[in-house]
């Protein structure tokens, strides 16, 4: 029998920052890192090819629901480092919803203010998300006539606020911040490769401010220069938030060609399909970013035949609920309830 | 910029930086996005909505003569003044107010080349969300100058008699009809196409993506006379949806070519489109 120890001599603390408990002082204190890694969840039913095992990177388990949050901490923490932030000079970000998301989530927690800049075509899911954490959102009007660079007219507005208020805002500007690599250089590769036990080959990543894609090979590859590391990309026209098409990758400095074996631009509809399908088979409930990983790595499985995948899961599907609808009508089948006799 | 037919119109950001203090100076910022100027803008500037203030709010029409009168005399703007017009997406906006301007007569319009993103680009030009509070001018606007301004009858008599050349700015899809106007878009027409003879030379193919400025002399000509197909020795008239895109075209033809007889035709494909009994090609 364990000793009862009496009322008066209890003390109403217990251990924190337990990672098998899973007690922790702050959220900060649960963002991932080798001995904190996110999962990592095998591919069953819907892998093609048995000889290359695939394994998804659930990103969405971090504290604010995406691989964001790796980024975002170490941007924030760069900040902090600096003090560039402050009670009264907050963060604004140009963002599809993730980072900020996850920025304005940690800024909230730490007490600084946070304005995002996200375009309009974001699901509505997201910019009422943001507004629950705190973030003063802006939402750039979009109905406008397409033209070069329209599109990221969030981040000049980003950068216009910081330099037309540099007292009241600091841009980290996650599409040109060398922390956004070095969290995945640090953090998600290193995770990965203990994961795996060094036997990963394949690494397959999405492209949007390409600091997981960079960050996560450059480590991957110091250990193993023979991994390939797949990068999917949905096709023009699409409406996958965070995900540029090839054509767009001129606004990410991030981008490292280089570190890129496979580009492989995929019909964005897919995305969409291919969550589904993770979704109902795997019990994955995965986003439509992850839709296009998987889809990309169903196909080099089936070439490649041999090896060890790593998918990054950004995100999950909660936050696309309304994109889903949109692309898969039939979701509203019989949504509406049969009247009681 | 020495190189353009009429390099004068045309300044830059150093240019524009060292005359702030200029009191016969007046900056205009006209955006595509309107929330762009409030997030900040050049010192001193005014800004003005393309939408609510250099259109007529009532009938389909640019803003009257009586209109920008008073619209110019509460930003403190004399007819001596230098107006620097600048803005976002490669001076897109920035454009049609400087054909508005010179359609009702102010003398000496010039344009920040490159825009926003010009100065936005070069860390060392301020910006400011500090709005200026000018003392208002008594501005009078003297009479307009309709040959910068092509209306429906001139473009049906040009289809007739191909006695002009018809530039159609819009996109590619838009001229093909695949769309009638891009996705969101509010104004839109009944039928989608171009009008016949229009040659397709999408707008943007004047400027330098990656700052907004202006293509050399060179390779403008090569973009509308070599590549496009525009008979140098004719006239010509631009439109596009509703006369903002085609203004920027006007601007490029007409002080950067030095092509005479360039008009603007700001009803467009909106109105063009949904005309009764037109010909229209796809």
């Amino acid at each position: 029998m364990p000793e009862v120890i009496p009322v008066e001599k209890q003390t109403t603390d217990i251990a924190a920052n337990h990672h098998d408990t899973r007690v922790y002082e702050s959220i900060f204190d649960m963002l991932p890192s080798v001995e904190n890694p996110t999962p990592l969840v095998r591919i069953n039913r819907l892998n093609p090819e048995p000889g290359l095992s695939l394994f998804a990177k659930l990103e969405w388990v971090n504290p604010f629901g995406s691989v964001k949050d790796r980024a975002a901490a170490y941007m924030l923490r760069e900040l902090e480092r600096t003090d560039s932030v402050s009670a009264t000079r907050g963060i604004v970000e140009a963002t599809s919803g993730n980072t900020g998301l996850s920025l304005a989530g940690m800024a909230g927690a730490k007490g600084y203010h946070a304005t995002v800049v996200v375009p309009d075509q974001i699901p509505e899911e997201k910019k009422v998300l943001l507004k629950i954490v705190g973030a003063q959102l802006e939402v750039l009007n979009d109905s406008l006539c397409p033209t070069p660079g329209l599109g990221d007219g969030s981040i000049n507005m980003a950068r216009t606020h910081a330099r037309a208020e540099p007292d009241k805002y600091v841009h980290p500007n996650q599409y040109v911040n060398q922390q956004n690599v070095q969290a995945h250089y640090e953090t998600t590769g290193p995770e990965i490769w203990r994961q795996t036990e060094g036997k990963v080959t394949h690494l397959f990543v999405s492209l949007g401010t390409c600091g997981t894609a960079t960050g996560t090979s450059r480590f991957l590859k110091s250990k193993n220069p023979n991994i390939r590391v797949v990068a999917v990309q949905p096709s023009a026209g699409h409406d996958v938030p965070g995900l540029r098409n090839v054509a767009q990758l001129e606004v990410s400095e991030l981008f490292d060609r280089a570190l890129i074996d496979d580009l492989l631009e995929i019909e964005y509809e897919l995305a969409y399909h291919r969550a589904l399908d993770l979704c109902r088979k795997e019990g994955l409930l995965a986003g439509p970013s992850s839709g296009l990983i998987f889809e990309g790595a169903r196909r080099i499985a089936v070439r490649d035949k041999v090896g060890l995948g790593v998918m990054i899961f950004c995100d999950n599907v909660f936050k696309y609920t309304s994109s889903m609808v949109r692309h898969l009508p039939e979701l509203t089948d019989n949504a509406v309830p049969r009247m009681r006799e | 910029m020495a190189d353009y037919a009429h390099p004068e119109v045309l300044v830059d950001t150093n240019w524009v930086r060292d005359h702030l203090d200029d009191p016969k100076v007046r900056l205009v910022e006209v955006d595509v996005d309107t929330k762009s100027y409030d997030a900040g803008h050049i010192p001193g500037a005014v800004g003005f909505n393309w939408q609510t203030q250099l259109q007529d709010q009532v009938r389909r029409d640019i803003i009257s003569q009586q209109d920008l009168g008073k619209l110019l005399s509460a930003a403190g703007i004399k007819p001596a003044d230098t107006i620097v017009l600048y803005g976002d997406n490669s001076n897109w906006f920035a454009c049609y107010a400087f054909w508005i301007l010179k359609y009702y007569g102010h003398a000496d319009v010039r344009l920040l080349n490159g825009g926003r993103l010009k100065w936005l680009n070069e860390s060392d030009k301020p910006m400011t969300t500090e709005k200026p509070s000018p003392v208002p001018s008594n501005y009078k606007i003297n009479g307009t100058h309709p040959e910068l301004r092509a209306k429906l009858p001139d473009v049906l008599k040009i289809v007739e008699d191909h006695g002009q050349n018809l530039i159609d700015v819009r996109s590619t899809d838009e001229y093909t009809g695949k769309i009638i106007a891009p996705p969101g878009m509010s104004e839109t027409a009944q039928r989608p196409g171009h009008v016949p003879t229009a040659r397709s030379i999408p707008w943007s193919l004047a400027a330098n993506t990656t700052d907004g400025t202006f293509k050399s002399r060179d390779e403008l000509r090569a973009v509308y006379f070599e590549k496009g197909g525009v008979d140098a020795a004719k006239p010509t008239v631009a439109y596009c949806r509703i006369g903002e895109r085609s203004s920027h075209t006007w601007f490029v033809l007409t002080y950067l070519l030095g092509q005479n007889n360039v008009r603007n035709y700001d009803g467009s494909w909106t109105e063009y489109g949904s005309v009764v009994g037109v010909p229209i090609e796809r």
